[in-house]
């Protein structure tokens, strides 16, 4: 019955900024144990979506279903308690502190409290980043190393485990490729997979359609605030290629009847 | 333990040097403050390394030291406080009126300042926090507002006489010698012992942090580098305790010095609340998307520098055993200057409590250096300006170095 029932439902989410409309109706599913692979031109909609999920934003309409209860959430924090992470685009890590400390920040193992002040337990943090990063198969010579002395690719990592550190159910990346080397990006995208073998559930926004095609099972395309594509990855990369852009410059649309008559018409 | 065993085999000067580079910004602080203390007793024929100077340094470097720690953790979450000079000195002045006009008890006298100084730093960290207005430009105004009241509470007499002994004492008075050493006449028994006491402390919970940082295969400095450092610690904190029981021993302001230095050195180092005020130095959005309040920080660290500013208030008038309209001036530029020579980072998330103890003793040095030495008060200025500057271009040049 679990297997079943999606872990993220998302229903006709719509949002304004002003005037603009950032999302016209949007529906999102992300099923158990899938990766997710979201695509869209700038201002298509993408991370206006996925902070609603997060809970940086609240949308002004539409419902959002976690494993078939609906929720409402009102800011980060609920969405933590829901279990899903996010892991943003500018890495939310903080420089001057080392790999434990940005893995643990804000949830510190405590030993011993001092009415308000804990008094953390560095022993039990270190072996659980160890553990953490071992599981993940990511390789820093030293927990205890500065993340500024780390490179791209390997401060990418941190990110993505520290979100994945506290039974994460549903991992959000926002273009964790972006700004990385060849070989970062190949590490990245093994840890994604790894993840996935573990048993998450992964949404990951991309402008890379390589990085889609290669993790994804399903993806989806946003346009102009709407959805205009949900399918299976399958084929090869050059016709997926072609197919995504299609849909990404508005020449293809699935779901033409149900927009605006504004876009381009139901391709086939 | 293979990468311990390999460093062994290097020679004891490789080692040094390979320590030195890697601590270099640590080292410099305390190497500068050497050299300083060895010019001033050069220059002062031993006057300035005499028990008697010495302890009128620390009893000065008190009421700074007290502010510098409060102003590196403003400084860690990269705001700045300029208010806590005249808030210092204005604190100092109720105090005073609260016990010679007011007739309240000392320590009523005390709790209420303190109280007073929390709420100051509330206030500020309202502006900073909540309203969002640059810590530069809110503090500047409680620098001018905070300068008016001092002068609105000491309008009528111009200094505030203060005749209570016991406040007077946590200026100006020691800790008593219970132990009287016969062998030793004339010498602070007691201080010695507890310098003795501090050694053995010390060596103990560096064998012991050593040991545990061996357990888990962390990378520590090689044996016999390990033994000269404690022997040089030892021997520097035998040094101080010897030259302080030669005059009257150690002063009560050490004492709550010491106890302020330890009780912030926790928090910074063993707590949660430590790590979260790093945090939001280092990348305030990362620390808002993990669940820490950021702006609860900022006003943690806000009440906490008004607390301080409040002790600092208390020692001053009290070494001088009055208030004055003048109390408090560039206090906040004396602490900030401490903080930055002490290895905080301009650009915020860097600093240490103890080392803005180091900075607050490099300043007061110089200051208690050139006095001793005659130097027009003008030149001063233009020294300590240098040292300033100095610890800031060493600060960014050793940091650049290490990134490339």
């Amino acid at each position: 019955m679990a297997e079943k029932v999606p872990v993220v439902e998302m229903r006709n989410i719509k949002k304004k900024f002003g005037g603009v409309e950032a999302l016209k109706g949007v529906d999102l599913v992300l099923h158990h144990n899938e990766v997710l692979g979201l695509v869209g031109d700038n201002a298509a909609g993408k991370s206006t979506l996925m902070k609603i999920l997060s809970g940086a934003y609240i949308p002004d309409e539409g419902e959002i279903l976690i494993e078939g209860n609906r929720i409402h959430m009102a800011s980060s924090q609920d969405a933590h308690k829901q279990g899903i992470e996010m892991v943003y685009q500018d890495l939310a890590l903080a420089n001057n502190l080392d790999v434990v400390a940005n893995v643990f920040m804000g949830r510190e193992s405590i030993s011993l409290k001092l009415g308000p002040l804990g008094v953390m337990d560095e022993h039990h943090m270190e072996q659980e980043t160890k553990r953490l990063l071992n599981r993940l198969k990511i390789d820093i010579s030293s927990v205890r190393l500065k993340v500024e002395s780390l490179s791209g690719g390997q401060r990418q990592a941190i990110a993505i485990a520290r979100a994945t550190a506290f039974n994460a159910k549903v991992t959000i990346m926002d273009e964790p490729t972006a700004a990385l080397s060849v070989a970062a990006i190949g590490k990245v995208l093994d840890l994604v997979k790894e993840l996935k073998a573990q048993g998450n559930s992964i949404i990951l926004i991309s402008h890379r359609t390589e990085d889609i095609y290669q993790v994804s099972d399903r993806m989806m395309v946003l346009r102009q605030g709407r959805k205009v594509c949900d399918t299976p990855v399958t084929g090869d990369i050059d016709t997926f290629r072609e197919h995504v852009v299609a849909y990404i410059v508005g020449a293809r649309d699935d779901f033409a009847e149900e927009g605006s008559k504004r876009s381009n018409g139901k391709g086939k | 333990m293979a990468r311990v065993n390999k460093s062994e085999e290097m020679t004891l000067i490789q080692d040094a040097m390979k320590v030195f580079q890697e601590n270099i910004r640590e080292w410099g602080m305390y190497i500068a403050l050497l050299i300083i203390m060895i010019i001033f007793t050069i220059t002062t024929k031993g006057v300035f390394l005499s028990s008697r100077n010495i302890g009128n340094l620390i009893n000065q470097t008190g009421y700074i030291a007290v502010l510098a720690i409060g102003m590196t953790l403003v400084i860690i979450i990269s705001h700045i406080d300029l208010s806590v000079g005249y808030l210092s000195g204005f604190l100092g002045a109720v105090a005073a009126t609260a016990m010679e006009f007011w007739n309240l008890p000392v320590y009523v006298s005390i709790v209420l300042v303190v109280i007073l100084g929390a709420m100051a730093g509330f206030l500020t960290g309202f502006l900073v926090g909540q309203m969002k207005i640059p810590a530069f430009v809110a503090t500047l105004a409680g620098w001018l507002g905070y300068r008016g009241a001092l002068q609105l509470v000491t309008m009528y007499r111009g200094t505030i006489v203060i005749t209570n002994d016991v406040f007077n004492a946590i200026g100006n008075g020691h800790i008593p010698d219970i132990v009287d050493l016969d062998i030793l006449p004339g010498v602070h028994g007691f201080t010695l012992i507890l310098g003795m006491l501090v050694i053995l402390f010390y060596i103990f919970s560096a064998i012991k942090q050593r040991n545990r940082m061996l357990y888990h295969n962390f990378k520590v400095s090689p044996m016999h580098f390990f033994i000269l450092k404690l022997i040089l610690m030892s021997a520097l904190i035998g040094f101080i305790a010897w030259i302080l029981s030669g005059y009257r021993g150690l002063s009560w302001t050490a004492v709550i010095v010491i106890v302020v230095v330890s009780l912030y050195h926790f928090i910074m180092t063993r707590t949660n609340l430590g790590r979260h005020i790093y945090a939001v130095g280092g990348n305030p959005e990362a620390a808002q998307l993990t669940g820490i309040s950021v702006k609860k920080i900022t006003y943690i660290v806000f009440c906490s520098m008004g607390i301080l500013a409040a002790l600092s208030g208390i020692l001053y008038a009290s070494r001088f055993k009055s208030a004055t309209t003048t109390a408090g001036t560039l206090f906040e530029l004396d602490a900030i200057a401490a903080a930055f020579v002490g290895g905080a980072s301009p650009s915020g998330g860097i600093g240490k409590v103890t080392g803005s103890i180091v900075g607050a003793f490099v300043m007061m040095s110089l200051t208690s250096g050139m006095n001793l030495m005659g130097i027009d008060i003008s030149y001063q200025y233009i020294v300590r300006a240098l040292v300033l500057v100095a610890a800031v271009v060493f600060d960014v040049a050793t940091r650049n170095r290490k990134k490339t």
